[in-house]
């Protein structure tokens, strides 16, 4: 369990990574950053992932902030996880983010991973991305071109895959502010705490005049990507917050699934149920917070 | 000179004992905490190589052919090393039963996934990795043998062609009337089980540093080694050279649980070393090939058994089918495992007459090997869930029908119907202890309000005999000789009065080493803090055993008691040639040689000592200037098995019994433990901080076995688990903290009346929480009878029924 061999560079500015990028590109030489480690670094020692070369970025200064800009809240890629989960911004003000943050690993692994890598890493299990479809999230990547910023739902190709340019480093990820009165939850089913979820469920409810008016449902663990519940979505519109309409949105929602993922741990069929009966919950529990 | 051992307190030469019974700090912890234990990892030898090893991705293969000359390019690899080596070389890896082992690399063909084909040694393990991506194998494949069935089907693939079968073993145990008694039964219940594959994962797996002394044609291995002795021996005979030319220098170990296994990168380390001009080469085992193919995976069974009761909840009758998936051969002694539920069949239970068909068969699936508890968590979970079904069918309470059944207090000592002799217990007790602890008669009381609000919530009473302090005797049947598995050790006091205590093994995380330093404090009247408990090589080391089979408390205790009785002997008589008196007038206490009547005449033991160094001229005729005193314990009373495998073989009996709630969520197939509490007797607690940390690692991997771990095949014997990823061991998260108590009743035959405790919780947890979840589903009529209970098989179990 080492490594293959590989060239390792650790840039001290954005401006010396993305021309190192470039560099390693043209030479076509097979670069991969390296953030926290938590999942890059056993792939390589598993030899999984083997690149040429590493470009670290734990020395670029700039690249931890957590703050409130321009009314949302902008997090550096390197921030760690850590970071974000001691917040009080993040806890106050983006509620839903700072739960799903808890929800990664353990506390080790949140003390090393950065918030940007779990982005990166597109782990179809990850809570982020799912988190970053029902917030409509932004990323930042910087690149040979400068800055350019990607809609969360399009930044999720497929499994493991990103809209990132291979030249790209992700340098910032934003997210609104949750409006007050809204209803938020995120839960998920795994073996172990802190293990990758089986299955999740992450979502936004507004409810108003006894209706629900908006819901916004992304499930993860279950397909190449975090997915948005869009049928589930729609049946809630303007139903009764009551439990009758949340379980009618998790039959539905788990009827809408094309095709869920199976492994030793969970059958599709399983998931399916489970993607239901976590809507089910996560609705009652949001509409617990929502006024 | 008869030596008498101590089976009380009392009759140590002491007015108090200061630290036995008491939990004292362990005297391993400051050097573990600090972290300068010398674990094998950490050490490095000059000009020293490091071994990688090219393992099959093949079930079963045949090799036709290996290249490994690009990998000899590589700058820094200084050798490689295959089958065809280890056939010019070496013998097959002993095994028990003989002749169903492999060769420390594959030698003609493949027989699992993860067997070891090549190994290389380079400048670091980095390159040694980089060349195993050099070499070149070529296989031509063979049908895997997945499963028993597959194995015993006519014209089955042979995994050991020169067998001529997969069967490594199959025989029948009849103990009493067994026919009788199922036919008089006024009620039998039967049932199959599958446990499924888990097993040991110590924080460290194993590792190991061998050089070959080409001049003197010897080898020294330091390592991770459990039973450093007992691996010496086996190094000679597979690597062929005399016993007193393999040197084995044990290591601390990052725990055990008899996984460590080490014969084959033991053997590999050192034909690496000797085929590089006898540089030192280190194998560290790493996780991926530890869960692989290392010595991790256990007791993958399956079970038909049935129990035979009358109508008053007696149980007169019990019978197993046991064929049990050994996977590619017996290299690993898993076969143990299979012979030991023989020491404690019928648990706490009066059951007059016992059956046990074992079929033990090769697949293609990786060695098992032992997991501490050896065969009994798997066993008891069968005896323990078939008592639950019993209780239901005959709507007694499960405690209620345990009780009725136990062996009473003055039945003991107590011979099973499978031949072990039980020295003394009071399972009643025990059970009182529990069920009041745990509010029984409330948590009944809050299942059957949760029943009524629809919720799932199920309680486990379980009880298990832990039968403690291994004998070879108790391997018999399965081909392991002999009788009496010794532990040797050596007290020393020197010239100021400071002790020493050389043993044959090392810390491996039970306090052992404590224990010693407690016993012989006691004894000699020493402080603690002036023991130095030390580890001697094989070379030097008396006969010895190490961990294993619940005996190293017990067994250090024996050996030091002993010859710390030699050593009181030596010292009376030097005193009374001082005093000009007869020895049998003086007597050792607290510490101090004293005239018996007059206390104020006499010696401490650092001045019997320095005299006995130093003043030769005062020694009596016949005693040697050396207050040192050597003793190897072995269990006493112990005999050859008859036919049917009976023979007195473990020498203590502990007890516990386990009571857990559970509650399972019927919509996630999730099993939450509500609450945890144990009361267990092992007699005379020597250290009951050591035994706390027993019990509570035992439940560890108890939930483990029960609810998260498993080595899954796929059908073509591909295993898919090789990370902790998908090897799910439980964290501090998954372990409830259990609420304990406990009673005494001390063994009246073994060292201070204590025993064997290391692995009643193993043998407990898994069958508590299985028998807890069965009691949730009762009212659905539902049962699950796989380990582990996943959410995932939950699930299905009640969507199914849905
Ligand atoms: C025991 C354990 C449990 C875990 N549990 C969870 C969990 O429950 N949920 C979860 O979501 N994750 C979990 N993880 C993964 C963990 O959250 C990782 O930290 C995360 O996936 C990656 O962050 P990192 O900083 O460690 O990135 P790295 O491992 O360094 O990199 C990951 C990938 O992202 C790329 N990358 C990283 N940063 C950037 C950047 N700024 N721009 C472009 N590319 C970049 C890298 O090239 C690499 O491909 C777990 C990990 C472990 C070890």
């Amino acid at each position: 369990m080492k490594p293959a061999p590989f060239e390792y560079h650790a840039p001290t500015s954005i401006a010396d990574a993305v021309t190192l990028l470039a560099r390693l590109e043209d030479e076509g030489c097979d670069a991969k950053i390296l953030a926290g480690g938590q999942s890059l670094m056993p792939m390589l020692a598993m030899r999984v992932a083997r690149p040429d070369a590493l470009v670290d970025l734990r020395r670029v200064p700039g690249l931890d902030h957590i703050r409130l800009q321009d009314g949302h809240i902008a997090i550096g890629a390197m921030a760690s996880k850590r970071a974000a989960e001691l917040s009080e911004l993040v806890r106050e003000r983006q509620p839903l983010f700072h739960a799903a943050t808890r929800l990664v690993g353990h506390q080790q692994i949140r003390n090393r991973g950065s918030v940007g890598g779990s982005f990166a890493h597109a782990d179809p299990a990850s809570e982020y991305p799912a988190v970053a479809l029902v917030l409509d999230m932004e990323m930042v990547a910087t690149g040979p071109d400068g800055e350019r910023v990607i809609p969360a739902a399009e930044f999720f190709v497929t499994y493991m895959t990103t809209a990132l340019e291979p030249g790209e480093i992700l340098t910032e990820v934003r997210m609104p502010v949750l409006p007050a009165g809204t209803g938020w939850a995120i839960q998920e089913i795994t073996r172990r705490s802190g293990d990758l979820a089986l299955a999740g469920i992450a979502l936004t409810l507004r409810i108003e005049a006894g209706r629900c008016t908006d819901a916004r449902i992304a499930a993860f663990g279950i397909d190449a990507t975090a997915v948005r519940l869009g049928e589930a979505e729609e049946a809630l519109r303007g139903a009764a917050p009551n439990g009758e309409s949340f379980a009618r949105a998790g039959a539905i929602a788990a009827a809408s699934l094309a095709d869920p993922m199976s492994c030793i741990h969970a059958s599709a069929e399983y998931r399916r149920h489970l993607v239901g009966t976590l809507l089910e919950r996560a609705l009652a529990e949001a509409a617990a917070r929502a006024h | 000179m008869a030596i008498d051992i101590p089976t009380r307190t009392d009759q140590l030469p002491t007015s108090a004992t200061r630290f036995i019974g008491k939990a004292v700090n362990r005297i391993e912890d400051p050097a573990l905490v600090s972290g300068t234990v010398e674990f094998i990892d950490n050490l490095s030898l000059p000009g020293m190589l490091h071994c990688a090893i090219l393992r099959s991705p093949h079930p079963h293969a045949r090799i036709t052919g290996i290249d490994v000359s690009a990998a000899l390019e590589l700058p820094g690899v200084e050798a490689v090393l295959t089958g065809e080596d280890v056939e010019r070389w070496c013998d097959p890896c002993f095994t028990a039963p003989e002749g169903w082992g492999n060769y420390c690399l594959a030698v003609g063909k493949v027989r699992f996934v993860g067997e070891p084909v090549v190994a290389v040694a380079a400048t670091s393990r980095y390159i040694a990795e980089d060349a195993l991506e050099l070499i070149q194998v070529e296989y031509e494949l063979l049908a895997p043998v997945a499963n028993p069935d597959e194995a015993m089907a006519p014209g089955a693939p042979l995994v050991f062609e020169s067998r001529g079968t997969n069967v490594i073993q199959s025989r029948t145990y009849t103990w009493g009337e067994v026919d009788r008694v199922f036919a008089e039964a006024d009620r039998i219940v039967t049932r199959q089980f599958r446990w499924n594959r888990v097993g040991a994962n110590p924080t460290e797996t194993f590792g190991c540093i061998c050089q070959w002394d080409l001049a003197d044609n010897s080898l020294t291995c330091r390592g991770a080694y459990q039973t450093p002795r007992f691996m010496g021996i086996g190094r000679a005979a597979s690597l062929r050279l005399p016993a007193n030319k393999v040197k084995i220098i044990s290591h601390a170990q990052g725990g055990g649980f008899g996984g460590k296994g080490g014969p084959r990168g033991t053997d590999i380390a050192a034909l690496l070393s000797r085929k590089s001009d006898g540089r030192p080469v280190k194998y560290i085992e790493d996780r991926m090939e530890y869960l692989l193919a290392g010595g991790g995976q256990s007791w993958d069974r399956y079970y038909d058994a049935s129990l035979a009761l009358k109508a008053d909840g007696t149980v007169t009758g019990f019978k197993v089918r046991l064929v049990d998936d050994q996977g590619a051969g017996a290299e690993g002694y898993g076969t143990i495992s299979a012979a030991k539920p023989l020491a404690a069949f019928t648990g706490n239970y009066r059951i007059e007459a016992a059956f046990y068909d074992l079929t033990l068969v090769a697949t293609n699936r990786a060695p098992t090997y032992p997991y501490r508890g050896y065969g009994p968590p798997p066993h008891n979970l069968v005896l323990e869930s078939l008592m639950d079904v019993a209780a239901r069918e005959l709507t007694l309470d499960p405690a209620e029908l345990r009780r009725r059944n136990y062996i009473r207090p003055e039945q003991f000592p107590y011979t099973v119907p499978s031949g072990n002799e039980y020295d003394s217990g009071n399972y009643a007790a025990v059970l009182d202890r529990v069920l009041e602890l745990a509010d029984y008669k409330g948590l009944r009381e809050a299942q059957t309000k949760a029943r009524a609000e629809g919720r799932l919530v199920g309680i486990g009473v379980v009880s298990t005999v832990e039968p403690g302090v291994f004998d070879w005797n108790a391997y018999a049947t399965v081909g392991v000789p002999g009788v009496g598995v010794p532990e040797g050790v050596k007290v020393a006091v020197d010239v100021f009065g400071s002790v020493t205590v050389a043993v044959g093994f090392n810390l491996q995380g039970q306090g052992q080493f404590t224990i010693a330093a407690q016993v012989v404090a006691d004894y000699l009247g020493v402080d603690m803090n002036t023991v130095k408990v030390t580890t001697a090589s094989t070379d030097v080391a008396l006969p010895h055993f190490g961990q294993g089979g619940s005996r190293l408390g017990v067994a250090v205790t024996g050996a030091i008691l002993g010859a710390c009785e030699k050593l009181r002997q030596t010292f009376c008589r030097v005193v009374a040639h001082v005093m000009q008196t007869e020895p049998e007038q003086i007597e050792l206490l607290d510490g101090r040689l004293q005239m018996k009547g007059a206390p104020s005449h006499g010696m401490s033991i650092a001045e019997v000592a320095g005299l006995m160094l130093s003043r030769s001229d005062l020694l009596p005729l016949g005693v040697e200037p050396c207050p040192e005193a050597t003793f190897v314990w072995v269990s006493p009373n112990r005999n050859q098995p008859d036919d049917q495998g009976r023979c007195r073989s473990y020498l203590t009996a502990a007890a516990a019994t386990h009571v857990v709630q559970v509650e399972i969520d019927r919509d996630t197939g999730q099993v939450k433990i509500l609450g945890y509490y144990i009361v267990d007797d092992c007699g005379t607690r020597l250290n009951p901080a050591n035994v706390e940390g027993q019990l509570q690692g035992g439940v560890a991997q108890g939930v483990g076995a029960a609810l998260y771990e498993e080595y899954v095949y796929d059908p073509q014997c591909q295993p898919l688990v090789s990370t902790f990823v998908d090897y799910l061991m439980p964290t501090i998260h998954e372990v409830p903290m259990t609420v304990k108590d406990h009673i005494v009743t001390p063994s009246p035959i073994a060292p201070l009346g204590a025993k064997g405790c290391g692995e009643g919780a193993i043998h407990t947890t898994p069958a508590a929480l299985l028998c807890a979840i069965n009691d949730a589903l009762a009212p659905l009529g539902l049962e699950c009878r796989e380990t582990p209970a996943s959410p995932r098989r939950l699930w299905q179990l009640l969507h199914d029924k849905a």
